[in-house]
């Protein structure tokens, strides 16, 4: 590395980090990425709690006071928060009102009273309402005795409001329950007894265990379910906005220099390659001041929240190694970029496709994280452009990877990004002190094969 | 010994050749003058000096400060490009030692930035940013840019273009204190009356080929006295079908007459004196504005 790539990288720093936008961007970033998930844990609790009024018709005449009466208890208790004073209903009143047939049970009958039932919903006198059918509770040995035809539903649920399904669900539950007492009834089986003997089993979540250096057997802990989620959540995020922040500005900055006739001057002191690696190193200086910031932020917030034991410290080396290398790689190809055009319209055209590379982590990571050892997760963790985000997602969770693997992902990323400096650096020579057209895809090709 | 040696050099950009088997020399300590239309190949020639450009694949050698081309030291040489521009945001001091530092220097760095900025008048603008300066003036911040860590070798292309004329004296005195202190100045122009007062030595490129080269005395030796400058009372019309005369170029008080070969100055004077009262008459050598002009003018 030469002193006048310092130079120009201790410039290159100066400025990112001396501006207003580089400020903004630093709080921005972290406020748009994890405003999604804030907004919608403030806005969990504001919940419209007008009363729901649903009508049950129930045609098998059995089910429905054992379900009003389950209403009036989830209204009584289940829906509140708190004690005393501090008691707040958090969710709506399910108030349901029986509605029967006003004679014979007749398909005709059935259809004017799920028509009437359909405008008084229509008029919000009701939020929905369901039909039981006569033989719902009889249906499961029929059911059982022509399994080959495909079951209709056992209930017929209607509302205007398809995407509330909190009444249907809560129902769903309430008659499943009751159902399965009415037909346990009446095959005169103990109701209580089939119950607890049905009742579900908790299957605890938990690591290995291991044998430590005394030789004492280390049991096993239980696995955090929330971390092994969001700590690779966050470190993926963490990674993709230090690249935009960082590399991102990078085709700004050397399309300003073209613009601006600033290049012909650099490129008569320092050759295009010295100008390139300057710019890039300094934008790896940016990089590292943001992990700095956005890491001791993290590990403060989490020591402050009691989970500082979760902060993944043994990462942090692979995390900075990785993140330095994909600014170098993607900055490198957003330099060529912003070298190759003439203004900021054009720059789009190219930017595109790039900007896709970039995001494909962003597509896959949840698969990644639910079976990081799988043959698609390592086979993505070794696409060189998707490695540094992916090989640290699949680290960060249990029990993390063999340890050749996150050597073997830097060395394949370095190859790459040194294969990227060297066609960008040929971009660049050739495109900051051209005007005019800008390039098509094939031209840049052309100059990053024969320079 | 020579600053600057280009030998058969050429430069092809797709299918068009903007220079073609040059070659010039440019002696120590000189003030060299690079002179021709737009187009003609000068900035090309200039950048290929600077190693911005490569010559074409198999062209001849270029020798700067007796180094090869591959290896010659772009730190001592200073470069004003002819489209200019400064980091807008940066102050004006943070943006010269910055340049400084590119070259190579490490101590020291206030002394000469300081000089330079009182030299030009500039020293009360030393910590606001470029952004700030009027064009003149950042014009003249680009000039020190290019001469702020003293180079052996000045290239400037178009350096008095857009200046006012006092700018353009303080440049002028700048350079002319450069050369005095030993450095080598290449640069381009487009006016003649500043290459003719100022320059040791004039290369003329038109359409990438050198059609002139050497001082200004040996050019004009080679057009000989064939130029008459008159006035005549009167509006001067019907000037161009005096006997012997080629072409007239009309600057209302004078009128420059360039005869055709074999003339006679005299048959001309009486063919003038019979047209009006004759106030001036001059037989003298082409202008460098003439030469230019009778080279780069398209062929009716």
């Amino acid at each position: 590395m030469t002193r006048k790539t310092i130079v120009i990288a201790v410039r290159e720093y100066q400025a990112a980090i001396r501006t207003k936008t580089f400020l903004v961007s630093l709080i921005l970033m972290p406020v748009f990425m994890g405003g999604s998930i804030g907004v919608q844990v403030l806005l969990r609790d504001k919940v419209d709690t007008t009363d729901k009024r649903i009508a049950l018709v129930d045609m098998t005449g059995r089910l429905a006071t054992a379900v009003l009466a389950d209403a009036e208890r989830r209204n009584a208790t289940d829906i509140f928060q708190g004690d005393g004073t501090a008691r707040k209903q958090m969710q709506p009143r399910f108030v349901f009102e029986a509605a029967a047939l006003p004679g014979e049970t007749t398909p005709e009958a059935l259809q004017a009273l799920t028509l009437e039932l359909s405008d008084r919903v229509r008029k919000r006198e009701l939020f929905a309402f369901a039909i039981i059918p006569a033989d719902a509770i009889s249906r499961a040995s029929a059911s059982a005795a022509a399994p080959a035809t495909t079951p209709s539903a056992d209930v017929a649920y209607h509302s205007n409001s398809p995407t509330y399904d909190d009444v249907r669900r809560w129902l769903t539950g309430v008659l499943t329950k009751h159902t399965h007492e009415a037909r346990l009834s009446d095959a005169n089986v103990d109701t209580k007894l089939v119950m607890n003997a049905l009742s579900p089993l908790r299957v605890d979540n938990l690591g290995l265990v291991s044998r430590e250096a005394t030789g004492e057997i280390k049991a096993a802990e239980k696995t955090n379910e929330l971390a092994t989620f969001f700590i690779p959540f966050g470190l993926l995020m963490l990674m993709f906005m230090v690249v935009m922040i960082s590399a991102q500005p990078l085709l700004q900055s050397v399309l300003e220099e073209k613009m601006q006739r600033i290049a012909e001057v650099l490129v008569a002191c320092a050759s295009p390659f010295e100008l390139m690696m300057g710019k890039l190193l300094g934008t790896a200086g940016v990089s590292l001041t943001i992990v700095c910031v956005y890491l001791l932020g993290g590990l403060f917030a989490m020591e402050r929240l009691g989970v500082a034991g979760l902060f993944p410290k043994h990462l942090i080396g692979w995390f900075i190694l990785y993140q330095c290398l994909a600014v170098l790689m993607f900055g490198s190809m957003f330099s060529a970029v912003g070298a190759a055009v003439n203004d900021l319209k054009e720059a789009q055209n190219l930017v595109t496709p790039l900007m896709l590379v970039v995001v494909v982590p962003l597509f896959i990571w949840f698969n990644v994280v639910k079976e990081p050892n799988a043959s698609f997760s390592v086979i993505a963790s070794f696409f060189p452009f998707a490695t540094p985000m992916l090989m640290i997602v699949r680290m960060a969770v249990p029990p993390g990877v063999p340890a050749w693997q996150p050597a073997v992902g830097a060395l394949s990323v370095l190859a790459t990004t040194v294969a990227c400096v060297f066609a960008a650096g040929r971009v660049f020579r050739i495109g900051i002190l051209m005007q005019g057209k800008a390039p098509k895809l094939r031209e840049l090709i052309g100059w990053m094969l024969r320079g | 010994m020579n600053a600057v040696e280009l030998e058969r050099i050429s430069k092809t950009f797709k299918s068009v050749k903007a220079v073609d088997d040059l070659s010039l020399s440019v002696p120590e300590g000189s003030i060299y003058g690079f002179i021709g239309p737009n187009g003609s190949g000068k900035t090309t020639t200039l950048r290929m000096i600077m190693r911005i450009y490569y010559p074409d694949l198999g062209s001849g050698a270029i020798r700067i400060l007796g180094r090869d081309h591959s290896a010659a030291a772009n730190d001592r040489i200073g470069y004003l490009p002819e489209e200019r521009g400064l980091y807008r945001k940066m102050k004006v001091r943070d943006l010269l030692k910055f340049f400084l530092e590119l070259h190579g220097h490490r101590r020291n760095l206030s002394e000469p930035i300081q000089s330079w900025l009182a030299r030009l008048r500039l020293s009360d603008w030393a910590d606001k940013k470029v952004e700030t300066l009027s064009k003149g003036m950042s014009q003249r911040i680009q000039f020190i840019a290019a001469v702020v860590h003293s180079p052996k070798l000045l290239i400037l292309d178009e350096p008095f273009s857009g200046l006012d004329p006092v700018s353009t004296e303080d440049l002028r005195e700048a350079i002319l204190d450069l050369r005095r202190g030993g450095a080598t100045i290449l640069f381009s122009t487009h006016d003649m009356h500043m290459a003719e007062k100022m320059c040791d030595y004039v290369l003329m490129i038109y359409q990438g080929r050198k059609v002139l080269d050497g001082t200004l005395e040996s050019i004009q030796a080679r057009y000989g006295a064939d130029t008459l400058r008159v006035a005549v009372e009167g509006n001067g019309q019907g000037l161009t079908s005096l006997p012997g005369v080629e072409r007239v170029a009309d600057f209302g008080r004078l009128a420059e007459l360039k005869m055709s070969d074999g003339a006679d100055p005299q048959r001309v004077l009486e063919a003038l004196i019979g047209r009006g009262r004759v106030t001036h008459f001059e037989v003298t050598r082409p202008t460098l504005h003439d030469i230019f002009v009778r080279i780069a003018r398209p062929k009716e």
